[in-house]
């Protein structure tokens, strides 16, 4: 989809995809700088150590992700005592589920159903439940998608090439609290008849967010 | 100190921040209310398009620390915690689908019953 | 505080960008501010509302023209010198030495 890039998150000469490359010769990144350094102190101090920070990259970055959402959603789509209890309790749902809970202590599920569209915002920073989707994508921290989901969320979600009709209503769901929502999307009809494994590939992250719903998966063959 | 082997305990069980202390709520699921005029100069969690607005009381999250009062170093000063529902026109006025809605969750001392309304 | 985090309904912001969205960090700094956070977090130095009252007392202008994790990293650079965990000195000549050191540059 044709949109703009936008340079005011980045703003650094030379920064975009920075610091792996320390050029002798080039003042080195800022942000590199002062983070090195305050990593560097803190170790200095007996305050941190290095490798937990390892751990906590690796685990966000290999293995907890919007996978972990779908599974739910599809555990949701299939059993229905499951769905209940999910939209009911989530918290017990999804500790049944064997889901963690860093970011998503409290969490509630929003059903997506032929006359309601749910969509998560956090219009003042970026809560996001991380237990189910993993860490949140740019755009969703930036303020372009904070200031106006809000506001023009029909709008918005055409940008996302989702189009709403009249007959349904939107819910805006801010997160400006600790409870973390979920969006559960409605199954879609072309999907009756997949297992589990395959079902799980029609649920997207942007659906479970609600800026998106749940589809075939792109490229595959029917 | 955070050891990486304490790394899947702490992803695993998180650290909630409900409370199990009761406090008497000030509202009930279904209630209408209208959230209070405040600008202060501190962290708040009331965000500057929904003051002022009437809304209605959907869930009851239960007790958690009250942002205001806990950034200020004043300790966490418990309230109940509610889902409130804002038409989309009751934010933002005309030129909004009348259907639409934003669900905020508000501590009790964001909130005021229509009989409190000021004037 | 009617800082410019409490954005939702402002005006100009524009299009939603989606340039590299399924990467969650764009480069390792944001990965180890990301990790500093909770590693340092674990002291209780700060509560949650504390360090975002950090982020959101920043200047407007500030806070609108830097990187997301830059939020971050600013909010524990400040909150640890106001909790006197670390001192201004010591940050600045941590990344003296670093400049040096790892950067092969003269600070």
């Amino acid at each position: 989809m044709a949109h703009e890039h936008n340079h005011d998150e980045h703003d650094h000469d030379g920064h975009e995809h920075g610091s792996g490359h320390e050029d002798s010769h080039a003042a080195p990144d800022p942000l590199v700088v002062r983070t090195q350094a305050l990593e560097a102190l803190l170790m200095e101090k007996g305050l941190i150590d290095p490798a937990a920070i390892d751990a906590l990259i690796d685990q966000y970055e290999h293995h907890i992700g919007p996978r972990i959402g779908a599974r739910v959603v599809v555990r949701a789509w299939t059993d229905l005592d499951f769905r209940e209890l999910l939209l009911r309790d989530a918290n017990t749902a999804l500790a049944q589920a064997g889901v963690g809970r860093l970011q998503g202590e409290d969490m509630i599920v929003l059903e997506n159903t032929p006359t309601v569209h749910n969509v998560v915002v956090c219009t003042l920073c970026s809560c996001y439940p991380w237990p189910v989707l993993g860490l949140p994508p740019p755009w969703y921290k930036a303020m372009p998608y904070r200031s106006r989901i809000v506001r023009e969320p029909r709008v918005v979600l055409r940008e996302f090439g989702l189009e709403v009709s009249d007959d349904i209503e939107v819910r805006v769901w801010d997160s400006n609290a600790e409870l973390r929502y979920m969006v559960l999307p409605m199954r879609p009809a072309e999907s009756h008849g997949l297992g589990a494994e395959d079902l799980a590939h029609w649920v997207t992250r942007d659906s479970m967010i609600g800026v998106g719903v749940a589809r075939a998966p792109i490229g595959a063959e029917s | 100190m955070l050891t990486p082997d304490r790394v899947p305990e702490i992803i695993r069980d998180g650290f909630s921040l409900k409370l199990d202390e009761i406090v008497a709520s000030k509202f009930v699921v279904g209630q209408e209310i209208i959230t209070k005029n405040i600008h202060p100069a501190g962290h708040t969690r009331l965000p500057l398009y929904a003051r002022s607005k009437r809304g209605t009381i959907m869930m009851h999250h239960g007790v958690f620390p009250f942002p205001d009062s806990s950034a200020a170093g004043a300790g966490p000063n418990p309230q109940n915690v509610y889902c409130v529902r804002f038409s989309a026109p009751e934010i933002w006025g005309d030129n909004t689908h009348p259907l639409d809605a934003i669900y905020l969750d508000l501590w009790d001392d964001y909130l005021l019953s229509l009989k409190e309304l000021p004037r | 505080m009617n800082g410019a985090h409490d954005c939702g309904g402002m005006h100009g912001f524009g299009p939603i960008d989606r340039c590299h969205e399924d990467e969650i960090f764009h480069a390792a700094w944001e990965q180890r501010v990301f990790g500093l956070l909770w590693a340092v977090g674990a002291h209780g130095f700060w509560n949650i509302d504390e360090i975002r009252q950090a982020m959101e007392g920043m200047h407007p202008n500030h806070y609108l023209s830097i990187p997301y994790f830059e939020h971050w990293l600013s909010a524990m650079e400040r909150l640890l010198v106001e909790k006197e965990v670390v001192t201004t000195a010591e940050l600045a000549a941590a990344r003296t030495r670093v400049t040096q050191e790892v950067h092969h540059v003269d600070a």
